[in-house]
């Protein structure tokens, strides 16, 4: 027994005052409401358009990442190791006449992220040592059907090693 | 999910904790009618998402939420249960039911509480929810529920006291 044991029996003698008869039916109604909701809602059929498609979702969210980790790496690369960033080719013109509903080359891109000095590197069967040059590229190459305006892109990784000759002086 | 409207546990439950939910929504709620909108609202809600009526702190945190957000709905409303909620004002608190000459200095008593105090209070002595349930549902530590209790008791023993 505490020293509050006659208070708190006397509060408990206090009855909160009851609800209206009313408020059981209002809930009673409210309750039968959510029901009908929760059938309606159950027969609605949704559009083919309102579904989320996760294969393309994921796919593209992938792309995403990898993006944001090129872009980061680009970011944190010291701006005098930069080579040239990027190079695009030329979209080729269809000749007239010539349009087919087939995909054709639109476009090649090549984005150098990375590029390292390893160093000298004397290969077999040479006398002159040559300096290796390691690039860490993203290409993509890009084709279009100009008939329908559809479009396929690929993006890959793609790491090239560079042997130049060293004149010795 | 069950067929809300079809489980008939709601039947009994609501009768059993109306009277102790209109009691803790009418600290926050001067109209008895408003106390009921809200009590009808949190309870459809909890009912619709937990059937588990042993989870008392989550109905009781839905309706102190829905409370909460009834009275900041309205700005004027605000400002009157702001002012009704002051020291001076009281009687915005428990309405209890055929009180007798004995017990009218106690419910006044109990109205003129810090709210921080009566909500834990009421919850403590009519709805006979544990610390820890309190504490869920306030958002607050056990600890602190308890000693809120405390605070309360001491504020109505003093203030039954004859001066």
């Amino acid at each position: 027994m505490n020293d509050f044991s006659e208070l708190e029996n006397e509060l408990k003698k206090l009855r909160p005052a009851p609800p209206s008869p009313e408020l059981f039916l209002r809930v009673e109604r409210a309750l039968a409401d959510v029901t009908k909701e929760n059938e309606s809602a159950d027969n609605v059929v949704r559009p083919e358009r309102f579904r989320v498609n996760w294969v393309s979702l994921g796919l593209g969210l992938a792309a995403a990442a990898v993006l944001l980790i090129v872009a980061r790496i680009e970011i944190n690369r010291p701006a005098k190791q930069v080579p040239p960033v990027a190079s695009l080719t030329p979209v080729p013109r269809a000749k007239p006449g010539a349009i087919n509903n087939q995909l054709v080359p639109a476009g090649f891109t090549q984005v150098v992220y990375n590029m390292r000095d390893e160093g000298l590197h004397f290969a077999d069967g040479l006398d002159q040592p040559m300096r290796r040059v390691r690039y860490q590229t993203h290409e993509t190459l890009q084709w279009r059907n100009a008939a329908t305006g559809a479009s396929l892109r690929v993006s890959y990784p793609s790491e090239q090693v560079e042997l130049i000759p060293v004149s010795g002086q | 999910m069950d067929n809300v409207a079809t489980h008939e546990d709601w039947k009994v439950c609501f009768p059993q904790f109306a009277p102790g939910l209109l009691l803790f929504a009418r600290q926050w709620l001067r109209s008895p009618a408003d106390a009921e909108d809200v009590v009808q609202e949190a309870f459809v809600r909890f009912w619709r998402r937990n059937h588990n009526v042993e989870n008392r702190a989550l109905l009781y945190a839905t309706v102190r939420s829905i409370a909460l957000d009834f009275v900041r709905r309205d700005s004027r409303r605000a400002r009157r249960e702001a002012d009704a909620s002051s020291e001076t004002a009281g009687s915005v608190g428990p309405q209890f039911e055929q009180l007798d000459d004995s017990q009218q200095p106690l419910a006044t008593a109990v109205d003129r509480l810090p709210l921080d105090q009566r909500e834990v209070l009421v919850m403590k002595i009519w709805d006979e929810l544990t610390f820890a349930e309190i504490a869920t549902a306030l958002g607050i530590s056990q600890n602190t529920a308890a000693s809120r209790y405390r605070y309360a008791l001491v504020a109505l023993k003093k203030s039954l006291q004859p001066q």
